[in-house]
């Protein structure tokens, strides 16, 4: 998309999310960790249907648009879960084939009156559509879902798009969270949301609650799972440059010695490097979305560049924090103190869908993969 | 005048595509197999009939406006140019005729300096050396001492010059000198050009640890240079030194060098039996990755330069970050290469015939040339991070 189509976004983003650190702590202490008035104020900016095709009633924008708003709500810091119950579950609806069930959804989620996130992960360091652990049985007409997911980042959604494994491959069910059979146990995460852990015990399904058949829902999968990577790489990213942010100007006023202690060398060298692996991590995700947004892009370079910008902004997110940390001293460990906001937020974030040796791990694969078969990586 | 021969074409007519495939082609139809990827800078018997090439097709100066008999090429086509040479690894020879010279006079030089020296450069009658740093003045330029006092039609100069790249084979110094030592350190400097072979000059080879002779010492006791060798005006010579910082800035964060390192580091860990250790794989994907990432920082600078804007000083990062993972990849093929990592040359390992220490020891300059990364992180933290001093 162009680049002032793409810089309005941001700017409209940055005029919305802005830290508040008051907001930020009450939601913290909420059962869900997040604010459901937020939540329908972000849907009415149209963030939820950036990705959603205009043929489908959606913006039609390409994933550096859902990026931009990812990296200004890193930026602020918000627990509202865009790129777990937007991206994800929005860039696999629609890449489904049950266009009214699709429809129905897309409209709820775009409007913000239903959160929806996708559950389709079995086991820590997974990120393929395949390591889903649930398994459909048919018993005569009807199809029963049994087994768990974990690590589904939003516990309190309305419906989760389950991935199982059916007779003929993968399919995809929408389940809503008061189905028979369904069982969410929550986990508290690092930053005050709540992870679940799904368990479904004989959860009947029909064909109306599938939104994509094995025809299409590995792809779809695919395609939303490197999608949300990305995105929350760029959320990564706005996390560094708020921490970056707050420890310069502490840098700047904090004096001991009688002098600022950014004036010493040695912190100097130390700042100096932490923006360096924040900027090498926004030209990696820059070019990482281009690849990702080409046309002619194939799945595996998709996913070869969601490693790309992941392993990076995991990796220098939790670099930058943890410096940030020792450049500011006792004050930078405290709860009271907005950094340990974002580190919370960078530890989960970091470790969701992969964290940066998952993704070193799986570059590395791809790229000796598309280097066999002779394409350009 | 006409400097230099006529270019055949205007190049920047081309796609740059086009442009690319052209000079790939030429380079890979007519540049020595054997001097590929030389593990040290090649002295200029070794590397001139290239260069004489070079010359003669009106390709010695790509960065040079066509009317001073330079390629007269935009930046976009530059960056291709220089990136193909680097991508085929073509030796760089005593070059800062065509990378500091010749821009300073044609900025900074009169009508007259123009035409004594450009063409000399253009057909590589004179090379040029730098004479910059000083044994008191290494990261700290500014403070050098090397004196230059007026005496009639000419300037005496008194010093002693240091880390001079192959000043063996120079016939021409460019020289920061002092020529007011009362002013403030930047504004007693002047920027003067000297023949090597003036009475008074003593160059003394310095070998290095790799057994190399790629820099010289230069004494200067009592050299005279006319004064219509003075480029600019006295006492401002700083300025001219600076400017030539700019544009340059961005090859020394190319990737291409990384990259290379990283073809030799595969090639020793499968001569090493280690390429599917995965301990190896693990180290290997990482710097595989700091590589990529230097490709998309560098695309993002090169592109700035393409929109015809200015770079500023956050370029820092990227010598910082080239050179740095260039080393890393570097220590870890000295790592895999086990016992080999002793040895030096070419050694055949397995099948293999590989050079490990060159590519070590070529690792470890970088971080300190060109403004050492010390200076390049000051760089940063006072003039993008704002800190204070």
């Amino acid at each position: 998309m162009s680049d002032d189509t793409l810089s309005m976004l941001a700017n409209a983003a940055a005029a919305f999310a802005k830290p508040d650190s008051k907001r930020l702590r009450a939601a913290r202490a909420s059962a869900t960790g997040f604010d459901r008035k937020i939540w329908r104020e972000m849907a009415e900016q149209g963030w939820f249907s950036v990705l959603v095709p205009e043929a489908q009633g959606g913006l039609g924008l390409a994933l550096d648009a859902a990026a931009a708003i990812a990296g200004r709500i890193g930026y602020a810091a918000y627990p509202e879960p865009f790129v777990a119950a937007s991206v994800l579950s929005t860039a696999a609806l629609t890449r489904g084939d049950n266009p009214a069930l699709a429809a129905s959804l897309l409209d709820a989620v775009a409007c913000g009156e239903r959160i929806v996130t996708l559950a389709w992960q079995n086991d820590a360091g997974e990120i393929t559509p395949q390591s889903t652990g649930v398994r459909a049985r048919d018993a005569g007409a009807a199809r029963m879902l049994s087994g768990s997911c974990r690590f589904v980042r939003v516990a309190a959604a309305d419906t989760f798009v389950v991935a199982a494994h059916v007779p003929g491959g993968l399919a995809l069910y929408a389940i809503e969270r008061s189905r028979a059979g369904l069982v969410i146990e929550t986990e508290a995460a690092a930053d005050g949301s709540a992870s679940a852990r799904l368990v479904l015990r004989d959860v009947a399904v029909s064909a109306g609650d599938c939104v994509a058949t094995p025809a299409c829902a590995d792809a779809a999968l695919a395609y939303a799972l490197d999608a949300a990577i990305l995105c929350s790489a760029a959320e990564l990213t706005g996390i560094m440059e708020r921490v970056l942010e707050l420890t310069f100007e502490y840098l700047r006023t904090r004096k001991q010695f009688g002098k600022p202690i950014g004036s010493f060398q040695a912190l100097q060298h130390r700042a100096v490097d932490i923006w360096i692996q924040k900027e090498l991590s926004k030209a990696a995700l820059a070019a990482a979305l281009k690849r990702f947004d080409a046309a002619d892009a194939t799945p595996q370079q998709r996913s070869l560049a969601a490693s790309s910008a992941k392993s990076r902004a995991a990796d220098a997110a939790l670099t930058v924090c943890k410096q940030a940390v020792q450049l500011h001293g006792a004050i930078g460990f405290t709860d009271e103190y907005d950094l340990s906001l974002y580190f919370n937020r960078a530890l989960v974030l970091a470790a969701w869908l992969g964290n940066g040796a998952t993704h070193r791990r799986r570059h590395d694969a791809l790229s000796q993969s598309l280097a066999l078969s002779g394409e350009a990586a | 005048m006409s400097y230099g021969v006529l270019q055949e074409r205007d190049w920047n007519a081309l796609a740059d595509e086009e442009f690319r495939a052209l000079v790939r082609a030429d380079f890979e139809a007519h540049y020595p197999q054997a001097l590929r990827y030389a593990p040290r800078r090649l002295r200029w018997h070794e590397i001139r009939d290239w260069y004489l090439r070079m010359a003669k097709k009106g390709w010695i100066a790509p960065n040079w406006p066509a009317e001073y008999g330079g390629m007269g090429l935009a930046p976009a086509k530059l960056l291709i140019f220089i990136e193909e040479q680097e991508r085929f690894g073509i030796a760089r020879f005593q070059d800062h005729g065509v990378l500091m010279v010749g821009p300073v006079l044609q900025r900074f030089g009169t009508e007259e300096q123009r035409r004594r020296f450009l063409p000399s450069i253009l057909d590589c009658e004179h090379i040029w050396c730098q004479g910059y740093s000083e044994p008191g003045a290494g990261s700290d330029l500014a403070g050098l001492s090397t004196r230059a006092r007026r005496e009639g039609d000419h300037y005496i100069i008194d010093g002693h010059k240091i880390w001079t790249t192959l000043a063996q084979d120079g016939t021409h110094m460019f020289v920061l000198v002092r020529t007011d030592p009362d002013a403030k350190k930047q504004d007693g400097i002047s920027f003067l050009l000297v023949d090597i072979k003036a009475p008074g000059i003593t160059v003394r080879p310095i070998r290095d640890m790799a057994g190399h002779e790629e820099f010289c010492e230069v004494f200067f006791d009592g050299v005279r240079t006319p004064v219509a060798n003075l480029v600019g005006e006295e006492n401002r010579g700083w300025t001219i030194a600076k400017s030539l910082l700019t544009f340059e800035r961005i090859f020394i964060g190319s990737p291409k060098l990384p990259e290379y390192g990283l073809a030799v580091l595969e090639n020793l860990a499968r001569a090493r039996g280690v390429l599917g250790d995965p301990l190896f794989r693990d180290r290997f994907a990482a710097v595989k990755l700091d590589v990529v990432h230097l490709g998309d920082l560098y695309a993002r600078f090169a592109a700035t330069l393409v929109r015809g804007e200015a770079l500023g000083p956050d370029i820092s990062m990227l010598k910082i970050w080239a050179t740095e993972t260039f080393q890393r990849i570097a220590e870890l093929g000295l790592e895999v290469a086990g016992d080999y990592g002793g040895l030096s040359g070419e050694v055949s390992i397995g099948d293999a015939d590989i050079d490990v220490l060159s590519l070590f020891y070529k690792s470890r300059v970088p971080t300190i040339y060109g403004g050492s990364n010390e200076i390049q992180r000051n760089i940063l933290a006072r003039q993008v991070l704002d800190l204070p001093s």
